[in-house]
């Protein structure tokens, strides 16, 4: 069991600083990402699912740093203790694009302007391989074609204003998986391309992870994708994780109200334009004054006195787990 | 790349078209004409009417204006700079004994205030608000806000009378006439020249830096686990350079304009200073030729600048 973990986050806390306050991005976040399978991670804008994969990669932003917790890189040499390491030291920076490698957001801003692709993926290669300058050529070219962009002999040379949206985001796949990393962790990556772009690029992931083993965490709001990709889900809210679990568990049975208003808020098709979509009431609310329990209570139907204390982790089955008082009864209330 | 050179080549034409056009009505427009300055004022007081008429006549002044631009114009595309007034030497000369001292001091500035300038900017910029950042920005104000022949005086005061580490003016001394010999009289005027456009080049480098590192592929040059210095240089820098290199070439103007005063202060045998006392004794073909000559630099200069742009940034390759 154990052997096939990629990688564990254990109560990482992440905090950012701005002006003298303190943003407490991450509060105890743990999770585990299984080798060749995919972890969605899912929640509202500013719910700290970047923070996390920043951590992780050791690319959080100056201001902002692990205060604790644990991030266990399960590499071939054993595991390393990623917060441990000095953020540019050598060994942070061998394993960073070489065993766990991320691709982002947005492709049109990603990729530097004034490189070719070709050399933006030959970078990667030349620092993690042993290649000769051909070799990377010619291995630059092998990964654009397997990313299927046609043309790759011509296109390699070409620089990433010539390329489309969705043709960027697979130069960005072709240059995250150049030196197989064992994860791969893939920020909102359809965000801003497409909906059939969209489509091309997950099939595309779903083919690497099949082929090469790749654990792979998904970043996304889009339960749609969480449906079609994920093995294990991690729904986060405020920093926090309210439910994680395989993903036929939590999408089926959900326990926690947040991932029930989640599903809730997705409109489904075939039941026509008047659909009664329910939107979660209230807001978000402001990272720098928190409410005192549970984060969700204020917005939350189910709210009861205990709410005022931030409830523990429940575990629903053993690989379910939900933070919320009331986690019995709805559990109850799911398996009918 | 070779359309795009051509093309921008050829918008060239029309831009010095209409410049010197602007240069000679500027001249048209000043009291007096070449008589006036040719003919010494007790003799012209002297001569009756009839006289100068025919003295107007055969030097073509009763043509009219466009045709007179006419022949002037094409006299100088066939290398007719025509003659100084003052002494009746000709423009072409005095070009030729003068164009490479300005051309050796605005170079040499140019590249001080480049190299210096981008270097000092992303240091200011990687150090962003420690002690260093914060003290070139002192001295970058005060490089922009103090006159640069304020700065000469000081320097010769300092370097060249109190130090005596170099000369205080001049070019070459007779005798001595190899580059070697040369450079101790090209440092401070050519250091006291770039100074402005430094702390410009500096100023607009670290700005530009800054925008640089913030965007999002240099997340991405991170993740690929390159250090931290490539990642500044090779993402950072060169994406920075281009808004410089256009900064520079827009600049450029006020390096010619800043040789003028730096060649008097330093008695430096250039052009600049040639132009200076054409004006002086309205010496107008002089002057003419002068304008011409450095609107020509400029307008050479912001072509080799979009040249650089053009290989430095693909975006810009827009001929292809």
């Amino acid at each position: 069991m154990a052997n096939d973990v990629a990688l564990t986050v254990k109560a990482l806390k992440t905090y950012i600083y701005t002006n003298n306050r303190c943003n407490r991005a991450l509060d105890g976040v743990s999770f585990e990402i299984r080798q060749g399978k995919t972890l969605c991670i899912v929640g509202e804008s500013g719910c700290g699912k970047s923070v996390t994969a920043a951590s992780i990669m050791q690319l959080l932003p100056t201001l902002s740093r692990i205060e604790e917790g644990e991030i266990t890189y399960h590499g071939p040499d054993g595991p390393v203790r990623i917060d441990q390491l000095p953020r540019d030291g050598a060994k942070m920076r061998a394993i960073r694009g070489k065993e766990i490698a991320m691709i982002f957001q947005d492709p049109m801003t990603a990729l530097n302007p004034v490189y070719s692709i070709g050399f933006q993926i030959k970078e990667m290669l030349k620092y993690h391989t042993g290649l000769g300058r051909s070799d990377r050529h010619s291995k630059a070219i092998d990964l654009l074609r397997s990313m299927g962009i046609p043309l790759p002999k011509k296109r390699v040379n070409e620089y990433p204003h010539l390329y489309s949206g969705g043709m960027r985001q697979r130069a960005m796949i072709a240059i995250g998986m150049s030196c197989n990393p064992r994860i791969l962790i893939a920020d909102e990556p359809t965000t801003a391309l497409d909906v059939t772009i969209q489509a091309q690029i997950f099939e595309l992931m779903d083919t690497l992870k099949r082929d090469h083993g790749t654990a792979i965490m998904l970043i996304t709001h889009d339960m749609g994708v969480v449906a079609e990709l994920a093995d294990d889900v991690a729904v986060m809210y405020m920093g926090n994780i309210v439910e994680a679990g395989p993903v036929g568990k939590v999408l089926r049975n959900p326990v926690h109200p947040y991932t029930r208003a989640l599903l809730d808020s997705i409109p489904v098709l075939g039941r026509g334009k008047d659909q009664e979509i329910k939107a979660i009431p209230g807001q978000t609310p402001d990272p720098y004054n928190r409410p005192k329990g549970c984060q969700f209570a204020d917005r939350c139907a189910y709210r009861i006195g205990a709410c005022d204390q931030m409830p523990d982790e429940m575990q629903v089955a053993p690989d379910h787990r939900v933070t919320c008082w009331r986690y019995e009864e709805f559990a109850a209330d799911a398996a009918e | 790349m070779l359309t795009y050179f051509a093309r921008r080549l050829l918008t060239l034409i029309p831009m010095v078209i209409v410049i010197s056009f602007l240069i000679y009505l500027g001249l048209e427009l000043t009291p007096g004409d070449a008589v006036s300055h040719m003919v010494p004022p007790d003799a012209l007081s002297m001569m009756d009417e009839e006289r100068l008429q025919a003295l107007r006549e055969s030097l073509g002044l009763g043509k009219p204006f466009i045709v007179r631009y006419w022949i002037w114009i094409t006299g100088v595309m066939q290398g007719e700079f025509g003659y100084s007034l003052a002494g009746g030497v000709p423009i072409s000369k005095i070009f030729l004994d003068r164009l490479p001292a300005t051309l050796e001091l605005s170079f040499a500035a140019l590249l001080i205030s480049t190299v210096l300038g981008s270097i000092l900017g992303t240091i200011s910029a990687l150090t962003r608000g420690s002690l260093t950042d914060q003290s070139l920005t002192v001295v970058g104000m005060l490089g922009v806000s103090i006159p640069e022949f304020f700065f000469g005086l000081v320097a010769i005061l300092v370097f060249a009378l109190n130090l005596n580490w170099f000369p205080v003016g001049g070019r070459i001394l007779p005798g001595y006439d190899s580059f070697w010999d040369r450079l101790p009289h090209l440092v401070m005027p050519a250091m006291v020249l770039s100074i402005m456009m430094t702390a410009g080049v500096m100023r607009y480098a670290r700005s530009s830096m800054l925008d640089a590192l913030s965007r999002d592929f240099i997340r991405t040059a991170r993740s690929k686990g390159m250090p931290e210095w490539r990642v500044n240089i090779l993402h950072g820098f060169r994406v920075a350079l281009t808004p410089v290199i256009v900064l520079i070439g827009f600049r450029l103007p006020v390096l010619i304009g800043g040789s003028v005063i730096i060649e008097q202060v330093f008695q430096w045998p250039g052009i600049g200073k040639e132009f200076v006392s054409a004006v002086r004794s309205q010496d107008y073909p002089l002057v003419m030729m002068v304008a011409l000559f450095s609107v020509l630099a400029v307008l050479i200069a912001s072509l080799i600048v979009d040249l650089l742009t053009a290989i430095i940034d693909p975006r810009v390759r827009l001929g292809e």
